[in-house]
């Protein structure tokens, strides 16, 4: 136990003291309160140009139309709901132009008929809302006069048209659309967790190899203290990561809440049993995963080759993600059932039942088991392939293959 | 303390490597492994450290089973390698927790051999930043570390210039007079033959000759004898006793100005000397020949092959 101890130590510091894992995390934690802070910053802004909105009404960009034919009886209505800027009626097409080419106008409309117009621009771009903006307006202008020639009042036929109807849901079970975020944000927390740290315990423990170092470390103590030392002290340190971004994230939230208008509480007020639920599921899958990618590491004689052995177990893994990612939409599917009871799913896709859809509890504690008693076996088989892997060099080894090695050795 | 390997066999696919070694070796004394390349001395040593499983046989400590991982073992494998971005004195402080040290007691240690073997200035530097010399002693050092009442240098001079070769010797010696167990091996046949009293040679997985050396190079000596003759070529000489001394004795070898000499069974050193005087030859040396231990190796190992 001691001995596992000073592993541990040993494995967590040097992924603390690692550079690469120092300023990665910073960043994101820098990047997520900057994302979190910016309605606050743009608040900050907007409320010291206040006094300037009397000059800034004259800054509006300014556009220019025709309204050729009298297509428009009563122009009123369309300069006063045009939302992008001034509108300016002009009467001859040369000054519309010219306006537009000097740069006074970002655009112009000559109105021909109330079926058609002309959009004029100096340049196409891309992205171009003038026109379609442009449009609504000019097209909710013609119906209000259609509707005037015919003796009806607008206001009356919009009412009719998009009555206001108010409506309450009431959830008996989960409310599948108010988790879906913060299930889609923690299945995909652990999708990374796993993937990165197990590409990077792979790695540790084959470059343990081919620095030779491996052959001191296991005569000095047992590998099973050397591979569980390696791999909680690699959950360890994940965990220290995740949860300094997501304490950063809650902290930046309830600072700047008021300026996001409590929009994103559903992301930040997940329940503490989803919380739990998840923290117990993903370590076990976590450490699940990571003995796999441990032993993968001990079976390759070169770090170089860590991601080529890697790769089924990877492949695996994705697609345990896609099954679970694909259930939050239809938690009681045939294959989320299956899936949540396999250890090499069960994590995730039991994480997706219960978090969007209804599960027994005695359904959650039998996968539960299932996962708890796959790790530790896991485990054990990945130390001794440790153990064995040691002195295996030359080209990388096969997982079957080295079960079978273990198999025969007893 | 007594350490034995008793009748060892170890397969890998199919293949034998071992095929019944025995060994012991006891505190105070070393014993030296020697064979060729490939004779199957590293894994004999990886067996006794446990890192492989033999397929049968058994290894004892006074009697008793023996496991590497009880036992406080100083160990220098022959695949050399700790961790290369890592401070020297970080590493050596972390093997030996594992090895059962307080962090206290580790970082004294550490610092001891480190001074001990002149690369105390390092100590704070990368391992991969010191020359692949400096990197053997840090080597060293964690193999000394947890003063081991077992030692076992797998090949431990490769690598080391004579300076430091000289350093690790005086180390050696100091180990046996404080009553250590030492195993080394090694194909330097002249390291071995400066601090073991015992050795045992292993040829493509057996041993084919082991036990005191003194006792050894005695046996290996009798009724040999060196000679030299003033102003006469040592070819010459064998050519004289092919055709002259033949009912005597015969030249086994020739050596730089000196022919090595073996006597027929019932002849006696007088009846070679009367013969030489007789024929008037002016002798410069006449002497009980004493093999060095790379005349026996390669007598024994050459006879195997």
């Amino acid at each position: 136990m001691k001995n596992f101890l000073t592993v541990l130590k040993f494995e967590l510091m040097h992924f603390l003291k690692n550079k690469g894992f120092l300023i990665s995390t910073i960043i994101i934690c820098i990047l997520i309160a900057i994302g979190l802070s910016i309605p606050s910053i743009r608040g900050v802004f907007t409320s010291s140009n206040e006094d300037s909105l009397d000059n800034a009404d004259k800054e509006l960009i300014s556009y220019g139309y025709i309204n050729s034919n009298n297509t428009l009886h009563n122009t009123e209505f369309l300069e006063s709901n045009f939302p992008l800027g001034n509108l300016k009626k002009y009467s001859s097409k040369e000054d519309l132009e010219k306006g537009i080419m000097s740069g006074d106008l970002e655009a112009g409309f000559i109105l021909e008929s109330p079926s058609q117009y002309e959009y004029i621009v100096q340049n196409n771009e891309l992205i171009d809302m003038n026109q379609s903006i442009f449009h609504e307006s000019f097209s909710k202008a013609v119906q209000i006069q259609g509707f005037e020639e015919l003796g009806i009042e607008y206001e009356d036929i919009s009412q009719l048209l998009s009555p206001i109807i108010q409506y309450e849901t009431i959830i008996l079970g989960t409310d599948s659309a108010g988790n879906y975020l913060y299930t889609y944000i923690l299945v995909f927390i652990l999708y990374f967790m796993i993937i990165m740290y197990g590409q990077l315990i792979a790695t540790s423990v084959a470059s343990e190899k081919s620095n030779r170092a491996m052959e001191v470390l296991i005569t000095s103590t047992d590998s099973t203290n050397l591979i569980f030392g390696k791999v909680l002290g690699g959950a360890i340190a994940g965990i220290i990561q995740v949860g300094l971004v997501l304490l950063t994230a809650k902290i930046f939230y309830t600072l700047n809440a008021n300026a996001w208008d409590n929009m994103l509480d559903f992301i930040f007020e997940i329940p503490i049993d989803v919380i739990l639920l998840f923290s117990v599921f993903g370590i076990l899958g976590y450490l699940f995963y990571s003995f796999i990618f441990g032993a993968l590491g001990a079976l390759v004689s070169r770090t170089e080759d860590v991601s080529t052995s890697s790769t089924p177990v990877t492949i695996t893994f994705v697609v345990v993600f896609i099954i679970a990612m694909s259930g939050m939409y239809n938690t009681e599917g045939l294959i989320m059932t299956i899936t949540s009871y396999l250890p090499i799913s069960s994590f995730l896709s039991m994480f997706v039942r219960v978090s969007m859809g209804t599960v027994s509890t005695i359904e959650v504690l039998i996968s539960l088991a299932i996962l708890i008693i796959s790790t530790v076996i896991t485990g054990v088989i990945a130390s001794k392939i440790y153990r064995m892997g040691t002195l295996m060099y030359g080209n990388p080894v096969k997982i079957k293959t080295a079960i079978k090695l273990l198999r025969r050795q007893k | 303390m007594k350490l034995e390997v008793k009748d060892i066999y170890k397969s890998f696919s199919d293949n034998e490597i071992l095929h019944g070694i025995s060994l012991s070796v006891e505190s105070g004394k070393a014993l030296g492994l020697l064979g060729r390349n490939g004779a199957g001395k590293t894994t004999t040593i990886r067996i006794l450290m446990n890192l492989f499983d033999a397929d049968s046989g058994e290894i004892l400590i006074n009697g008793q089973n023996f496991r590497a991982l009880d036992h406080q073992i100083g160990y220098l494998p022959e695949e050399r390698g700790l961790y290369p971005k890592k401070k020297v004195i970080e590493q050596l402080i972390y093997l030996g927790q594992l090895r059962g040290l307080s962090k206290k007691e580790a970082k004294e240690n550490s610092l001891h051999w480190l001074k001990r073997l002149g690369v105390e200035e390092y100590k704070d530097k990368k391992l991969e930043t010191l020359s692949k010399g400096n990197q053997q002693k840090v080597q060293l050092a964690q193999t000394f570390l947890c003063n081991p009442d077992i030692i076992i240098l797998d090949e431990p001079f490769s690598g080391l210039d004579p300076l430091n070769s000289q350093i690790l010797k005086d180390i050696i010696r100091e180990l046996i007079r404080e009553n250590k167990l030492l195993i080394f091996s090694s194909h330097q046949m002249g390291y071995v033959e400066e601090f073991c009293e015992e050795i045992a040679i292993i040829n493509f997985g057996e041993i084919v000759l082991d036990g005191n050396l003194k006792e050894i190079k005695s046996i290996f000596g009798q009724n040999r004898l060196t000679l030299s003759i003033v102003n006469l070529a040592p070819e010459h000489l064998q050519i004289i006793f092919k055709e002259q001394l033949n009912h005597i004795a015969i030249v086994e070898s020739i050596r730089k100005n000196d022919v090595i000499i073996e006597l027929l069974p019932t002849k006696t050193k007088n009846d070679l000397l009367s013969a030489i005087l007789s024929m008037d030859l002016d002798i410069d040396k006449f002497t009980v020949y004493e093999p060095t231990l790379e005349d026996i190796f390669v007598k024994k190992v050459g006879e195997n092959n």
